[in-house]
């Protein structure tokens, strides 16, 4: 299967893989957000100011807003993507959310990854009844409808951060638990193995210094997909009620603040936020296509 | 021998929801959310607590309910075995008869845009297979990658502004049908069959109007991964030893692709499958955005209430459902490749 793939999808090296390229830079700035993006934002973003519902200034006006911006320090900061019907500076916002859906989905994804890697180990590893009931118990989970169980357990559990995390984690540790015990299970039984067993390594052993480090690459790769749709996730939790509480600079409660205005024309509270998700979870799905492929290629 | 396959499944599927079942009955107990607060109003007296407690059940200990809720005291009543799902605390009525009215109006919008979206993405796929790494491909890859990444409630109000706001020719997103106009006499439960068979094609236009952006939006939501997956196991399939055959022996061009499509569509059924199942309870935020009350919605209305047995009926209907879906493709699976069925 992979060597036909890599074949069909054409690995350049990895300078020329243009994809690779935007994938990483998309990631990159996303991450620089997190970190920067409320101390840069012009306004903060969680307080109102006088101005309601006010449009983004018209393109033409633009390069003589941007001049004035960088001359005169005095003037109040421009809107540069309007106002929100309580008068929140949209702009400010949308650069301040990636610190809360970014640290959301990756510590999610954290969580996960370092959950199922370890029962993706022991139960690929150690084949037995108890082993087989954990996958049992993890197809189970799996088959569970993943919007929908994430919606109960943040609206019973509390609208909160730590319980988005928590929700996001429980769903994708089972993904990280396949991936992972398919690969030790085809690890396990090569030369290495054997070698270490030889010289006189216990099973724990061989199978934490030895099978692990050769087993993390599918579940990392995967990683990048799941942070991903982690952002998605978030999202669209906001955008049902049962997310982040208001007024937390949110991409997906951004979102759901400004549909009622949609429909009246103001599209700038929406669309503002949803083009930065869009450009987000589309940069982590081609970076963890990207690795993919290389990976496949070896 | 395909028989006893078939009912080997479908006894696991019934011990699988009846695990599903017990655990999601177990961890919505466990969560700190307090059913009996949304029933009393603020600062109730304790008598007044404990009556609303006593009204939708809670006050019994936890066995007698999960008893009751499995239908395994008949003292109590009814129960899942009997084939009652329990009553909805928020609207006070029969949690079957509430997703029956729901489910269909989920089914019809998404096996509409399962069927629109497969017309659509199924032939870009296979174009794009047939010359791997030419600009085609390469476009068709990246559209897949980008359409499979998209928050699809994003797009569902980008739609409304555009086409309702901006241009007038889709209905405001409040709805199957215009409030004017009443629904069809309910046969199927399913609007669109229900107004073809009263004859009302009045109502048949204006529901499809009303469904049209809603689809779109789930359309170009499913063309990404179904675009990726045909391409990806046409690829494979057009690499595979009988079409060389095929080629050497001078087949036709088509003849072979035909051949190759066979072949490819096989793995792709689970995909679809999985999909349709993901779907079920994924089309909530597009239900959301254009107010469908679909399962979806019913589904964010009884979690943001605390009503348990609805909650517990919607997982329940919707894994049953996805297990369904998962069987039917096997057997189809099985059709198509017959060498699957000798196993």
């Amino acid at each position: 299967m992979s060597e036909s793939l890599a074949v069909a999808d054409h690995i350049e090296p990895a300078g020329a893989d243009w994809l690779f390229r935007i994938g990483g830079a998309i990631v990159a700035l996303v991450l620089f957000l997190a970190a920067f993006g409320p101390t840069l934002a012009p306004y903060n973003p969680t307080l109102t100011t006088p101005e309601v519902s006010s449009p983004p200034p018209a393109l033409a006006d633009l390069p003589r807003l941007i001049l004035t911006a960088i001359v005169s320090k005095n003037t109040a900061p421009v809107h540069w993507f309007g106002t929100d019907a309580s008068g929140l500076d949209i702009f400010s916002r949308v650069i301040s959310a990636p610190r809360i859906d970014l640290t959301i989905a990756l510590v999610a994804n954290g969580l996960s990854l370092l959950l199922g890697i370890s029962i993706g180990l022991l139960c690929g590893y150690f084949r037995n009844l108890g082993t087989e009931i954990i996958m049992r118990v993890s197809d189970v989970l799996q088959s569970f409808p993943v919007f929908i169980s994430a919606m109960i357990l943040v609206a019973l559990g509390g609208r909160s951060i730590g319980n988005i995390v928590i929700a996001l984690a429980a769903l994708y540790t089972p993904i990280y638990i396949r991936l992972t015990r398919a690969e030790v299970m085809g690890q396990k039984v090569r030369g290495y193995v054997e070698a270490a067993r030889a010289i006189g390594n216990g099973e724990a052993m061989i199978a934490i210094k030895h099978v692990l480090p050769n087993s993390l690459t599918p579940a990392l790769i995967q990683s990048s997909v799941t942070v991903g749709f982690a952002i998605l996730l978030t999202a669209g939790l906001s955008f049902v009620g049962a997310g982040v509480q208001p007024p937390t600079p949110e991409w997906g409660l951004m979102i759901s603040t400004g549909a009622n205005q949609i429909v009246l024309g103001e599209w700038w509270p929406s669309v503002f936020p949803g083009i930065a998700i869009s450009i987000t979870v589309f940069g982590f799905a081609v970076l963890g296509n990207a690795l993919e492929r290389r990976y496949a290629a070896g | 021998m395909l028989l006893r396959t078939i009912l080997r499944r479908l006894a696991v599927g019934v011990v699988q929801l009846l695990g599903l079942t017990v655990a999601v009955f177990f961890l919505i107990r466990l969560m700190p959310a307090d059913p009996v607060s949304r029933f009393v109003g603020i600062n109730p007296s304790k008598a007044a607590y404990a009556q609303a407690a006593k009204a939708i059940g809670v006050d019994r200990p936890i066995s007698t309910q999960l008893l009751h809720y499995l239908g395994l005291a008949p003292s109590q009543g009814k129960g899942l075995l009997q084939g009652n799902l329990g009553t909805s605390w928020v609207s006070n009525a029969p949690v079957l008869k509430d997703i029956a009215t729901a489910l269909p109006v989920t089914l019809e919008l998404i096996t509409m845009a399962f069927i629109i979206a497969l017309i659509i993405a199924v032939p870009i796929g296979m174009l794009a297979a047939l010359r791997p790494g030419g600009k085609t491909d390469k476009a068709v890859f990246v559209y897949g990658l980008f359409a499979g990444s998209q928050p699809e409630f994003w797009w569902a109000l980008l739609f409304v502004f555009v086409f309702y706001f901006k241009l007038g020719i889709a209905p405001p997103p409040l709805g199957l049908i215009n409030p004017m106009n009443s629904p069809p006499p309910p046969r199927t439960g399913f609007y669109t069959i229900d107004s073809l068979l009263a004859g009302d094609l009045t109502t048949f236009f204006d529901l499809l109007h009303h469904l049209m952006l809603p689809v779109a939006t789930l359309v170009f939501i499913l063309s990404g991964p179904i675009i990726k997956m045909v391409r990806q196991n046409m690829e494979q399939a057009l690499t595979a030893d009988f079409v060389l055959y095929a080629r050497a022996a001078g087949m036709p061009g088509s003849t072979v692709a035909r051949y190759a499509l066979r072949a490819a569509m096989a793995p792709s059924m689970t995909l679809i499958g999985i999909l349709y199942g993901f779907m079920l309870g994924g089309a909530v935020l597009v239900e959301s955005v254009f107010s469908l009350p679909g399962i979806g919605q019913y589904a964010v209305r009884s979690i943001l209430a605390f009503d348990y047995p609805a909650i517990q009926g919607v997982v329940l209907v919707i894994t049953a459902i996805s297990l369904v879906v998962y069987l039917l493709l096997d057997l189809l699976h099985a059709i198509i490749d017959p060498r699957l069925a000798q196993e």
